[in-house]
């Protein structure tokens, strides 16, 4: 367990939850407790010491009686004394609205879309809010979840067909570690055979995935999966584009460097780009609201980008 | 006695209050039975009470006041916590599976205000049920990222029910000033998107077309009701069921993947915005093409033409 130093209010709210707990359930070694919330055990010692320290000093009332020989020993177990205290308050408003919100966006990953429980848990918390509705068919991502779901329970690596984002297919054998869903995309965090790295990989650009019967190799299991899932990139060139408010994210996608300005009602920063070639498509589908200012060969890369789809017919009516 | 801490303050603050006969307890009583305020100063113990009782209600501590001379609080008033605000609905019974739901939604936030007011919540929560040793949901990791500066300053004015200012950007309009009342925030499609109140109407908001600071104002009195709140995310929904596209992808392309399309090349889909549909399409480039609405194909056409002159 990580070491953690709590702030005040939620300390207090680890100790009025302990309460609940022990109440509840009775004697609990300080590990269990430790596990339970997801904190260390020297946290849960204060927040236990929180509750046996507690008395109202006006009236001599000691509110719970700890036992604080088998505290000594790593047990936790009090009764109440003058407290009439026996479980944590109901949620906040805030505390609502930020699990409401998360449960509404685990509503939106498919391998979510038929669970009762997540359904019931919904609407206990937050109320009954309606699905997002998904914009293409999710049979085939459920499909990938589900193979990959499993290679990763059993421990086993995958091959898999890959079409990066220039459009270039390979096969690839990877040790998969974690699934992420970043925004309204999955991405397999796995360890890939021919980078001999740790590699983000797009389900949507997956074109096939088997299990193989090769184990996950224990080195991969303990390498760090970085947060952010940026391509991958082997020379990188330095850009510098401006965004208006709107389209500003398109910041949060490239690694940056340096910071942003803003010039009149733009941002103007700089950021590393993998491929020149695949830049097109990320400042076009902006539509005119990001600009690349240099170097020249990216500018002239975006301008192919859109050269390109707009020399396709765009509807029926601009077919002959 | 060694110094209390601000969470034993608390804590014990809470359980006096508890403990209190139903006429609740005054100030002085209050400040002779917690330690802390012993301890302290008459201004700065004042100070503190103060604090507390804002910790307490922002945390969901019915903390009321009760005066029979006044309406605002005096030096005669006295403070009790109503019993409703520990009772938990009995209907809320949390398995192994649901805890896990709950863990998982919990860890999604990656935003410095919201992921630890949802871990609170959960760490409340987990005094309800049991927790799973299953790995089947541990291989997950949804993280719901807010970087949007207006996220932070609405995200609070919400908690505190205060209205806020900001210009906002409709696709290809001016930039217009808007005061509303800000009730949810909600992603969808990938996109932030805040239902508020704007003179009295409930409107949707995509946060990344606030394109200036937002400015707090004073509170709001909330006359919306859970089910109007309610009935506005329905119609949201509705709306999007009635916007239909149709587009054409070419074989095997990476669009062909993304998009799920069906053998001959066509799929259809709804969409919420067809501003924001349009980027997603625009994306793909020469591989996609908008088969209807004609306006759709029109936008994205424009937007390719834009590119190019921008980039000229």
């Amino acid at each position: 367990m990580p070491k953690q130093e709590l702030d005040a209010e939620e300390q207090f709210n680890l100790a009025l939850s302990i309460v609940g707990l022990v109440l509840r359930d009775g004697q609990h070694s300080v590990s269990e407790l430790a596990t339970h919330f997801g904190f260390s055990e020297s946290t849960i010692r204060k927040a236990v010491l929180t509750i046996g320290d507690s008395e109202d000093v006006g009236n001599f009332r000691t509110h719970f009686y700890l036992d604080d020989e088998l505290l000594e020993k790593g047990e936790v177990d009090f009764t109440q004394a003058a407290a009439e205290l026996h479980e944590p308050p109901v949620l906040s408003q805030r505390q609502v609205a930020a699990l409401a919100t998360g449960l509404d966006y685990l509503a939106s990953l498919p391998q979510f879309e038929a669970s009762t429980e997540l359904s019931e848990l919904r609407l206990a918390i937050g109320g009954a809010t309606p699905n997002g509705v998904a914009r293409v068919s999710r049979t085939r991502e459920l499909g990938l979840l589900t193979t990959l779901q499993q290679a990763l329970l059993d421990g086993l690596a995958i091959t898999c067909e890959y079409q990066n984002q220039l459009g270039e297919r390979s096969k690839r054998t990877i040790d998969p570690l974690r699934i992420d869903f970043i925004a309204d995309k999955h991405y397999l965090r796995g360890f890939c055979h021919k980078n001999q790295a740790i590699r983000s990989f797009r389900l949507d650009r997956m074109v096939s995935v088997e299990i193989t019967d090769l184990a996950i190799s224990e080195s991969a299991l303990t390498l760090p999966i970085p947060d952010e899932v940026f391509g991958e990139v082997s020379s990188e060139t330095l850009v510098k584009i401006s965004a208006q408010p709107e389209a500003s994210e398109i910041f949060w996608n490239f690694p940056s460097v340096g910071q942003l300005s803003q010039v009149d009602d733009q941002f103007v920063g700089e950021i590393m780009v993998g491929s020149l070639k695949s830049l097109g498509r990320h400042v076009a589908r902006y539509g005119g609201l990001v600009r690349v200012i240099s170097p020249q060969s990216a500018v002239d890369s975006v301008r192919q980008f859109a050269e390109s789809a707009l020399s396709t017919p765009q509807s029926p009516g601009d077919e002959d | 006695m060694a110094k209390q801490s601000p969470a034993q303050r608390l804590f014990t603050l809470t359980c006096c209050l508890l403990a209190a006969p139903k006429l609740g307890l005054s100030k002085q009583e209050i400040f002779n039975s917690v330690q802390a305020y012993v301890d302290s100063s008459s201004d700065a113990r004042e100070k503190m009470f103060d604090r507390d009782k804002t910790i307490l209600r922002e945390m969901g501590v019915g903390l009321e006041v009760l005066d029979f001379d006044a309406y605002e609080e005096t030096e005669a008033s006295r403070y009790r916590i109503s019993k409703g605000s520990f009772e938990w609905p009995a209907e809320l019974i949390l398995n192994s599976q649901k805890l896990q739901l709950l863990e998982l939604a919990a860890r999604a936030w990656n935003n410095r205000i919201m992921a630890p007011v949802a871990q609170s919540g959960l760490t409340r929560l987990k005094t309800l049920g049991v927790m799973p040793g299953s790995r089947e949901l541990a291989i997950f990791t949804p993280r719901l990222i807010a970087r949007h500066q207006s996220f932070d300053p609405l995200a609070k004015a919400i908690s505190l029910q205060r209205s806020v200012s900001f210009m906002y950007r409709k696709a290809e309009g001016e930039a217009s000033s808007r005061t509303v009342d800000p009730l949810k925030l909600r992603f969808l499609e990938g996109q932030w998107v805040l239902l508020a109140s704007e003179s009295g109407v409930l409107k949707n908001y995509l946060l990344r077309r606030i394109v200036s600071e937002v400015i707090t104002l004073q509170p709001y009195e909330s006359a919306v009701t859970g089910q109007q709140l309610a009935s506005a995310e329905q119609e949201l929904q509705e709306h999007v069921l009635s916007q239909t596209a149709v587009i054409q992808v070419m074989t095997d392309s990476e669009a062909w993947w993304h998009f799920s399309v069906s053998d001959a090349g066509v799929a259809t889909m709804n969409y919420m915005d067809e501003a924001l549909l349009a980027e997603d399409l625009m994306e793909f480039g020469s591989e996609v093409r908008v088969i209807e609405p004609a306006s759709l194909a029109a936008r994205v056409r424009l937007g390719f033409e834009k590119v190019v002159s921008s980039h000229a």
